[in-house]
């Protein structure tokens, strides 16, 4: 049978990484520092956000985008707090991706905004593929999903720039070591920063936010 | 389970390409996955029949070819990880997690750059052509 061999080379991901990079060119053009917070469900996600704009929307410009299988719940919580929010349903999938972000970005004035924190989809494996243009990647675990949960998700650990490791005021109660997740993130990461968060501590509460005013400061620095 | 959605942009780039170079049936579709990437080449393969159904790539096989990490480091080595390393750990732990665990540099010890094993490429269709169909059954 006669055939021919067609080669490709199309790179599935790489396609979302170009837009990615797309993405970031255009935020550091308006000198906006972008948060990419990932986690499984109910580790504290939309909580640990909202205090972060509590303490900060009288200093920085803040906008969210909130990605959710059905977005409108989480994005009328920062809505409650006048920060400019964009819903992003991402229907039966599982992360979010850069051309949704991309979108997404049209919808905000970043001549207005200094900081943009953008909550990924709760899930811990699909969003590791793909980038969105952030500049922090931040994965929050928290105490009530087991202490084995990171050496079961290692590659998200493993590309996060920090790990939050929240609702440790509870860990007893679970029966979970928080110094024991600690360790196995740092096994698999041994550089990344990792916070020990507690929504009910406020000075735990005040490292995490120190970090993003930190990224905020440094994106303020540079030319756009 | 994001399988659906990567099967439709592979099954896009597929026809389009198959078109483009004048294909009446796409006979099979050849991909590369990296092992540290989270996609699951079984639900892959039932997304794309599923979609392909219908259409001109309906009866293509779909190869999958898995692509093992790949490290640069500091140190100057670049290279594959250490294939040892991960058969001593992958007795007590997942495939990744052995994977993720080997990512140091094989000659000095120190964190890797991992330049591959994430990625997920369409390398290559065959397809048929009306010439190549017309040829074929002057040959018979």
């Amino acid at each position: 049978m006669l055939m021919h061999v067609i080669h490709m080379g199309h790179d599935v991901y790489k396609a979302n990484d170009k837009i990615a990079e797309k993405n970031k060119k255009k935020l550091d053009k308006h000198q906006v520092f972008s948060v990419n917070v990932m986690g499984a469900i109910g580790s504290g996600k939309t909580t640990l956000i909202e205090e972060a704009i509590r303490q900060l929307k009288e200093k920085y410009k803040i906008a969210v985008i909130a990605g959710d299988v059905i977005a409108e719940m989480d994005s009328s919580r920062f809505r409650k707090l006048d920060v400019p929010t964009i819903p992003v349903n991402t229907g039966k999938e599982c992360h979010l991706d850069a051309k949704l972000v991309e979108k997404a970005l049209d919808e905000i004035d970043l001549n207005n905004t200094d900081l943009l924190l953008i909550e990924n989809v709760g899930n811990l494996i699909c969003p590791v593929d793909f980038k969105l243009g952030e500049h922090l990647r931040v994965v929050i675990v928290s105490v009530t999903e087991g202490d084995d949960i990171i050496l079961k998700h290692p590659m998200i650990f493993k590309t996060a720039e920090l790990a939050i490791i929240n609702k440790v005021d509870i860990a007893h109660a679970v029966d979970v070591d928080a110094e024991k997740m600690r360790e196995d993130i740092l096994s698999l990461n041994p550089n990344v920063p990792v916070i020990l968060t507690s929504k009910h501590d406020w000075e735990s509460l005040e490292t995490w936010i120190g970090f993003i005013e930190l990224g905020v400061k440094e994106a303020q620095k540079k030319s756009g | 389970m994001h399988e659906l959605s990567i099967a439709y942009e592979i099954f896009d780039q597929v026809v389009a390409t198959a078109k483009a170079n004048g294909a009446i049936e796409v006979k099979s579709v050849t991909l590369q996955i990296g092992r540290l990437s989270h996609t699951n080449p079984e639900q892959l393969s039932f997304c794309f029949k599923v979609i392909a159904e219908g259409s001109i790539a309906e009866n293509a096989d779909f190869i999958v070819e898995m692509v093992a990490p790949s490290l640069e480091c500091e140190c100057g080595y670049e290279g594959a990880i250490d294939e040892e390393q991960i058969r001593e750990s992958s007795a007590i732990r997942s495939e990744l997690l052995a994977y993720v665990a080997a990512m140091d540099c094989p000659i000095c010890g120190e964190q890797a750059h991992i330049t591959g094993g994430r990625e997920l490429i369409i390398k290559s269709i065959e397809i048929e052509t009306e010439e190549d169909r017309t040829a074929d059954s002057n040959n018979k």
